[in-house]
């Protein structure tokens, strides 16, 4: 018989699996994909498991899903610490110095992250009504996410954080003045991120271009550019102008449907 | 009311008649093969647009995306228009043309916490609009010279053949006294009127949580929660009921006062919509209001 790419992560399955062993995602369920070419990340079912390295996932819950973790031995996630929901007491943890911590601290980013480690069980919410979006990553792989919207990665994804190039971007790009960048070298990785209300993605062919609301912007790959970009429109009282982030291909864009809006300059 | 040509349906949501084709209706997008589902007392349950369903609005066309917080994508072709509050612009290709219209009473609007400048999109493009909250879209195409009220703040989008105006709602209720006293308008101070002119229009509006449909008879009144009101016929009425509960002689007539019920009252003929998600009213006791019934039990 024949395996079964998942139509998310593009990885095989065995036959007769009903979600993805490596994202979750249900492969007895076409893609969702409106008629603009946005793909709505899977919805994942009530309590699926899947794996990476040697840990198992599983998500629990739909309104406000939670990531809990079965860590195997030499396995670690690092994350930001409220959004731990539970732990077995003897799941250890540690804390995770990240660099430019200063610099951390003025953009709102957490200065230390955690990493618990396994063996032992551990669980993850970001408090509020969205969804899991499972990005496995593959060696050699670079993404860009705003900041606070991962939930974890596995100790195999290298973390850093990019600033975003020129004041125009800073002040009215509404993504803040850094994004989080995962990186995989050698090793393929596990990132989770939480996206507010329903998520949707598109891939960017090179030069492509979209314009997407900059506090809807979730993740995007390294490759793809960003640029805010003023409207010809007034808004408010005060004839505030109205921005928008212009993506340019090429790679994927990932926004979220329910997002902090940024404020118009 | 118009014949229904034979072999074609009404939809039971949005009352518009179209061939027996596809799993929704393909002018309001309510998915048209589940069991319509009715409580006990007569309110009619709209089953939330599914997942990827289209609606078709002149030549142009709109994708309703997600079920937690739902998108509304629009593919305007021509130049076939909508109007929004910019707030709801989630994303749009480079392609559709963006300009503002100013509305009028802006000083009005602005102190009611309304905007005060909407946008209009112009195809050919994608555009895509979210409300930003959890809940649900709710699509009411609109015949010509059809009216309809809709609660302030529940407006996603309309199609340009839509005119827009609002209204006082003249319901509300003052509470406290002196450097206390306040004014609550449980409905917001202001309410949308949608008018379609010469050909069929659609307005999208979002609901914060499950919808629920009743028709209402001439005459016919029904209580509701102020803030759970989404949208009315403009034929129906409303004003404020205080219901005042009977009480063991224990309680004071100052605490019973204050356990009122404070309602809207709709009174009929015509189509009713509220949603799950309301808000509450204030439990301090009524010092005055808008014309309003009472009962004490």
């Amino acid at each position: 018989m024949e395996r079964i790419e998942c139509q998310w992560c593009r990885l095989q399955n065995e036959p007769g699996t009903a979600s993805c062993t490596t994202c979750g995602a249900p492969l007895d369920h076409a893609n969702l994909v409106s008629d603009s070419g946005w793909r709505e990340a899977p919805r994942l079912r009530d309590m699926t498991e899947f794996r990476f390295s040697n840990s198992v996932v599983q998500v629990e819950g739909e309104l406000v899903p939670v990531a809990e973790i079965a860590l195997a031995a030499g396995d670690a996630v690092y994350f930001e610490h409220h959004v731990l929901l539970w732990k077995d007491e003897a799941t250890p943890v540690a804390a995770m110095q990240t660099q430019g911590g200063m610099k951390r601290v003025l953009g709102g980013m957490p200065f230390v992250l955690t990493l618990g480690y396994g063996p032992g069980r551990v669980a993850f919410s970001r408090d509020s009504p969205g969804e899991l979006v499972v990005l496995p990553m593959h060696p050699g792989m670079e993404l860009d996410a705003r900041e606070h919207a991962f939930l974890l990665a596995s100790h195999t994804v290298g973390y850093s954080f990019v600033r975003i190039q020129g004041l125009a971007n800073v002040l009215h790009g509404g993504n803040g003045m850094y994004l989080d960048r995962f990186v995989t070298t050698g090793a393929p990785g596990l990132l989770m991120l939480h996206g507010y209300g329903d998520v949707f993605e598109r891939w960017l062919r090179p030069g492509e271009k979209i314009m997407v609301e900059p506090g809807a912007f979730l993740y995007k790959d390294a490759s793809v550019t960003m640029q805010a970009v003023q409207l010809p429109v007034k808004t408010g009282l005060l004839r505030r102008g109205m921005y928008l982030a212009e993506m340019t291909g090429p790679g994927r864009v990932g926004i979220q449907s329910m997002y902090v809006h940024h404020h118009a300059g | 009311m118009t014949a229904v040509p034979e072999g074609w349906v009404v939809c039971r949501y949005c009352r518009m008649t179209h061939p027996p084709a596809g799993p929704s209706c393909p002018s309001c997008g309510a998915a048209l093969d589940v069991r319509t589902a009715v409580s006990r007392s007569g309110w009619t349950e709209q089953p939330p647009i599914r997942d990827m369903a289209r609606i078709q609005i002149g030549a142009s066309r709109v994708q309703i995306e997600g079920t937690q917080v739902p998108v509304a994508d629009f593919a305007l072709v021509g130049e076939e228009w909508i109007y929004f509050s910019h707030h709801v612009l989630l994303r749009c290709d480079p392609s559709v043309r963006l300009t503002n219209t100013r509305l009028s009473g802006g000083w009005n609007r602005m102190l009611a916490g309304l905007p005060l400048v909407m946008l209009e999109a112009r195809g050919p493009g994608q555009i895509a609009l979210s409300d930003n909250h959890a809940g649900e879209l709710v699509a009411l195409p609109l015949l010509p010279g059809q009216q309809m009220w809709t609660r302030e703040h529940r407006f996603l989008a309309a199609t340009g053949n839509v005119s827009y105006t609002w209204q006082q709602t003249d319901v509300w209720y003052v509470t406290g006294s002196g450097d206390d006293r306040e004014t609550h308008y449980p409905l917001g101070q202001f309410g949308d009127v949608f008018t379609a002119q010469q050909t069929p229009g659609l307005l999208l509006l979002h609901s914060p949580g499950n919808t629920f449909l009743r028709d209402l008879g001439p005459g016919e009144t029904i209580l509701v929660q102020p803030g759970a009101l989404l949208y009315r016929d403009i034929s129906v009425g409303m004003h404020l009921h205080l219901e005042y509960p009977h009480g063991p002689q224990r309680i004071s007539w100052l605490s019973s006062y204050r356990q009122r019920s404070l309602w809207l009252r709709l009174i009929g003929p015509g189509r009713v919509a509220v949603s799950s998600v309301f808000g509450h009213t204030s439990h301090e006791a009524v010092r005055s209001s808008s014309s309003a019934t009472q009962h004490q039990w």
